[in-house]
């Protein structure tokens, strides 16, 4: 890996697909790019074949545009509808069983790490909710509380969107869906907590209708997760199929939901701070200047 | 036939605010031309979409019409698109795209 993945082998150039082409040409490989440029150059993912109005979709597209170096990036799936797009990216995949996403990704992340030594080569998991918090749960945890050097990322779309609206247990208590039609009998589960005790460096949660958000979120988690320990983003990024969104009100819902029960919230370990501000000069994580000292009051 | 979206390129190009190229959930789709609007006399470059990339879900008006403000973006079906840009008709450019215009449904149909 590197940025010789990126290039035409020898003689084949005039017979590669258009798409192709443009990724070589005109790809984001080795460049700064932002979401401000979006619509200008050739994106890392590709044609897919998830719901039309997808907000998990988005929120992909975003990420992978956030990706600090996506030629040094390794994605890691599970069964869910996210990976049916992490798939079509210009960026490596692996895909493991469905559950095992963050076993996988710790075996990788440390085997990477043999191989190339100090040259950072970020793992990025990206699994839906159940994946993440039910099946996966175990592997999740464990690789936190080891401190795994790699960040997961929870596209929360509050249901088992890829076959066909059972319950998970980040639903909403009372959440009917086609197949829970009784109702969700429990809280949804608080995953940001149990991040923070498991000792995760970097805990935030995001919506797609903020895509600068999206940006400056990923970048900060995948840099942490580097050197500092695991980084945790939990992501909504609504099912508009399985909780009948119509796709123009996508956005609106995202919205909402925001204001509702999913505002933003970032936790930033006191190491991984100091680490993002002397190694990637990140301003805000400067140690603040000592406070002058309070003014005497007058007691003329 | 189906719905794609449509872009008024002289709303757009007075505003050019680039805002719904960042809420598309499909990647290349809605591209961003400088030639496109000051080619045509219009004071900025204009946002357009790629046909054959567009699935349909109206997201892209939602957001010119409430988060911009701006209602240049309409649905249309596809065979009442007299010219449209299509994946194989765009180049990139340092800054920007540049597209070709032609008829999606010969383009699509060849
Ligand atoms: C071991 C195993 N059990 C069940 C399945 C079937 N399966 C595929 S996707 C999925 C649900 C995915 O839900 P979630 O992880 O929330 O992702 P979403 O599709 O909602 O994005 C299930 C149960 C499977 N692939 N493997
Ligand atoms: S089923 Fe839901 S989560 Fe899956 S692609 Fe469709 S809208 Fe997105
Ligand atoms: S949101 Fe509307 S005005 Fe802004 S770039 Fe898109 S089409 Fe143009
Ligand atoms: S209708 Fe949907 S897929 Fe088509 S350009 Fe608009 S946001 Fe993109």
């Amino acid at each position: 890996m590197s940025l010789d993945y990126v290039k035409f082998s020898g003689g084949f150039e005039k017979f590669m697909p258009k798409e192709y082409r443009d990724m070589v040409e005109h790809g984001p490989f080795g460049k700064k790019i932002s979401v401000s440029q979006m619509g200008s150059f050739k994106e890392i993912l590709e044609e897919h074949p998830m719901c039309a109005g997808c907000a998990m979709t988005l929120f992909i597209r975003l990420a992978i545009i956030a990706f600090p170096n996506p030629e040094d990036t390794i994605t890691v799936g599970t069964a869910g509808c996210g990976r049916l797009a992490i798939s079509q990216a210009a960026i490596p995949f692996v895909y493991g069983n469905y559950g095992d996403q963050n076993g996988v990704a710790s075996g990788l992340s440390r085997g990477l790490r043999l191989r190339f030594g100090d040259k950072p080569k970020d793992v990025v998991v990206i699994a839906g909710d159940g994946g993440t918090a039910d099946i996966g749960f175990q592997q999740v945890l464990h690789s936190w509380f080891r401190k795994e050097r790699f960040t997961t990322i929870m596209l929360d779309n509050e249901v088992y969107g890829n076959t066909g609206g059972q319950e998970s247990g980040m639903t909403n208590r009372g959440a009917v869906l086609k197949m829970a039609p009784l109702g969700k009998k429990f809280e949804k589960m608080d995953m940001l907590q149990m991040a923070k005790v498991a000792g995760c460096a970097y805990v935030a949660t995001v919506v797609p209708n903020n895509p600068r958000r999206v940006e400056s979120v990923i970048k900060k988690a995948v840099l942490i997760a580097r050197e500092v320990g695991s980084t945790y983003i939990q992501a909504y990024t609504s099912c508009n199929i399985e909780y009948a969104i119509p796709t123009d009100k996508v956005m609106e819902d995202a919205k909402n939901v925001e204001n509702d029960r999913y505002q933003f919230t970032e936790y930033v370990s006191e190491e991984a701070k100091q680490y993002l501000a002397e190694r990637y000069g990140y301003k805000e994580f400067l140690p603040k200047p000592a406070a002058p000292a309070a003014a005497i009051p007058n007691k003329a | 036939m189906y719905l794609v979206a449509d872009i008024d390129v002289s709303i757009c190009a007075e505003k050019s605010c680039k805002l719904c190229t960042q809420y598309c959930p499909e990647a290349n789709t809605i591209q961003y031309s400088e030639e496109m609007g000051k080619s045509k006399g219009f004071k900025y470059g204009s946002a357009y979409v790629a046909v054959d990339r567009c699935k349909g879900c109206a997201q892209c008006v939602w957001v010119c019409d409430n988060m911009a403000k701006n209602n240049a973006i309409k649905m249309i079906m596809i065979d009442q698109l007299p010219l449209a840009a299509v994946t194989d008709n765009i180049r990139y450019d340092e800054k920007s795209t540049v597209a070709v215009l032609s008829n999606p449904m010969i383009v699509i149909g060849n």
